[in-house]
Parts: structure tokens; sequence; C-alpha cells
């Protein structure tokens, strides 16, 4: 069983790269149960999801990178205890610390028998200025980039190829050491690619 | 149900603000499937115009789900003129529906989200004709699927 982290501000494209992911290891054979947060005390993905025929564990209440972390880690607890599915997709909210998720899941993984797969943050390549350059935005943004291991620039289909390379240098300057890549759940650019890192991509540290 | 744990916010979330919302909407009269859509829409612009006037920097994400004995909608916005999405299954016209609306928002103090998406929800549901009532469960914090 692995455990893979889908991070991003709000609105990036998670729950859709969710839904589309699920859907892709399922035609694989592969069960996915997904945990997901919303920031709102009501939870909305998580019932979107199960419309699609996820399994879904919806978290409100908070972010699961602060305070409502450890609703999290029972939840991965009982995943493990539970169905064990092959993997668990956890999407923590827009606003949530990647690394601090990771860290968190770290201590339950080894006791567990959990592997850590990739983190992987969606940054939206239509709002590439404002996330880099606003306010605290550019604060937030760029700690969750700096955090994934892979980033994926969503709605590819939606900018120019000049924005597109644009967005690849900035993310690219705050984290060299992250894979980068174009994702479009519209035309499934990038979908597969994303879907082979999950299978095989195991962090170690 | 997995016991309610709860620990201080994390300071990188400074300026976001996020309100939930859950009633059941009725009317009469049948919401065809077309209205629904339209109602989704409206609302996703009505809370988006609200946090602005109030002051909004940016709007995080705005998402409304509605569910019906037939259909279910999933309507979003990011904020920006005409990116209103609305998507789902439709059904048949529904005389209620229950909705979920989750506002976050950047730039507005917590009080301030809520009176906006609760100023739009009024406005959208007066439009329309629409009778609000709570909804039948509360939420705590983490749902057992």
């Amino acid at each position: 069983m692995k455990l893979v982290q889908i991070a991003g501000y709000l609105g990036s494209g998670k729950t859709t790269l969710v839904i589309a992911l699920a859907k892709r290891m399922a035609e694989l054979g592969l069960k996915t149960a997904v945990i997901v947060n919303d920031v709102g005390e009501i939870p909305v993905d998580g019932r979107v999801m199960e419309e699609y025929g996820l399994t879904v564990k919806d978290i409100g209440g908070g972010c699961i990178c602060c305070q409502v972390a450890g609703n999290m880690l029972k939840t991965v607890e009982l995943l493990a205890n539970g169905p064990r599915p092959d993997f668990i997709v956890v999407e923590p909210t827009g606003m949530a610390v990647p690394n601090t998720i990771r860290e968190n899941i770290k201590l339950s993984a080894a006791k567990n028998n959990i592997a850590i797969g990739p983190t992987i943050v969606l940054f939206d390549t239509t709002r590439a200025e404002k996330l880099l350059t606003y306010d605290t935005l550019k604060r937030l943004v760029s700690t969750q980039l700096s955090d994934a291991d892979i980033i994926a620039l969503s709605k590819t289909d939606a900018v120019s190829s000049e924005a597109l390379e644009k967005a690849r240098a900035e993310v690219s300057r705050i984290n060299p050491s992250a894979e980068v890549l174009g994702l479009s759940t519209h035309s499934g650019e990038g979908l597969a690619d994303l879907v082979g890192a999950v299978r095989e991509m195991v962090i170690t540290t | 149900m997995i016991d309610f744990i709860r620990t201080e916010e994390n300071p990188a979330h400074e300026g976001i603000h996020g309100y939930g919302v859950e009633c059941l909407a009725t009317r009469r009269t049948p919401v065809s499937p077309a209205e629904l859509r339209d109602f989704a829409a409206a609302l996703m612009a009505a809370v988006s115009s609200a946090c602005f006037a109030r002051g909004a920097k940016d709007i995080g994400h705005i998402k409304a789900y509605m569910e019906h004995e037939t259909g279910f909608l999933l309507a979003d916005t990011l904020g920006s003129p005409g990116d209103v999405t609305v998507k789902g299954k439709d059904g048949e016209a529904a005389s209620s529906f229950r909705l979920v609306v989750n506002s976050v928002v950047y730039g507005l103090v917590p009080e301030a989200v809520r009176e906006a998406t609760e100023e739009a929800l009024a406005a959208i549901f007066k439009e329309h004709g629409l009778c609000r009532e709570p909804a039948n469960h509360e939420h705590k914090g983490t749902t057992e699927r």
C-alpha cells in the first residue's frame, strides 16, 4: 500500500486530477481510496468524488496540515487496518503545506507498513503571475512548490505556449529538484506520466 | 465516527478564510434542471461579487454542491468574470434540493466571508422564489463512508 499526496493552491484542479487518476488506477485493477480535506466546515469535494464512484473519507473543520492533522492520521490507520487499498490519495486543502502533511504521515506510514509516494503539487498556469507575485499568496504558493517531488503545471490547454514556458521556468527556479510536467485533464496531457510516477516512485527520505 | 482532534492553524494560511453552509432549498413549483443550473451559476457569481464588494483581494475557491433525488450539480468559481463552471447529472425537476456552499477567500476576515456568502444566498434564493430550511444532519469534522 502506498500513500500519495496531491496538493496545490485553491482552484488548481486537485479534485479533477484525483478523480481522473483514480479512474485510471481502477482501469489497471488497482484499488484507490481518497482522503479529501476541505477548508470550509462542510466538505463538498468528497461528495462529488463519491458521485464518480470513488471510495472517499472526507475531513472537514480545518486543514489537515495543522488543525485536524490528527484526524488524517486516524483515517490513514483505519484504511491501513481495514480495506487496505493499493493506494491512498490524500487531497489536502488548497492552503495546506505539503511537507507538514508528509512529516505527519511518515510516523503512521512506518507503523502501518505504508510506502510514501510522491507529493504532486499542482500549479494553475492560468493564474501564474498572481500566484507568484501577489502579497502573502506568493509565500504560501512558493512553499507548496518547494515541497513538491513533482510539479504539475495544470490547465495547459488554457494558456499559450509562451505562458506555459514562463510558468515552467518560474516553478523550476523555486524548486530545481522537482520533476515538472504539463497537465490537462481535458486533453489527458500528462496523466499517463503521473499514473506512472504514482505507481513507481517511492520517497525514502 | 472518528474523534475530532483540533490544533492551532498553520501561519502559512494567513489571510485565507473559509465559510461553509448547508441547507435545504424548497419550492412548491419544481425547479427544472435548466433553472437549477442557472441558480448555481448565479449563486457563484453573487458570492464572488459580495466578497469583492467587502474588499476581498482574491477568491480562493467558491464551490456549491446541489443534490436531489435524481441528480446532482457541482458549481465553482475562482472569481474571474465568466469563469463559473456548473457540471453534474441533471436528473428531473425537483421541488427540494440539498445545498452546500463552501467559500474560501483571500483577504477577508472570517465574519466577512460568512456575511458575503449569506447575503448572496438570500438574494439568489429570493430571485428564484426558494425557501431555505435547515439541513437535517450535523457535520462533525470527519465523515466515515
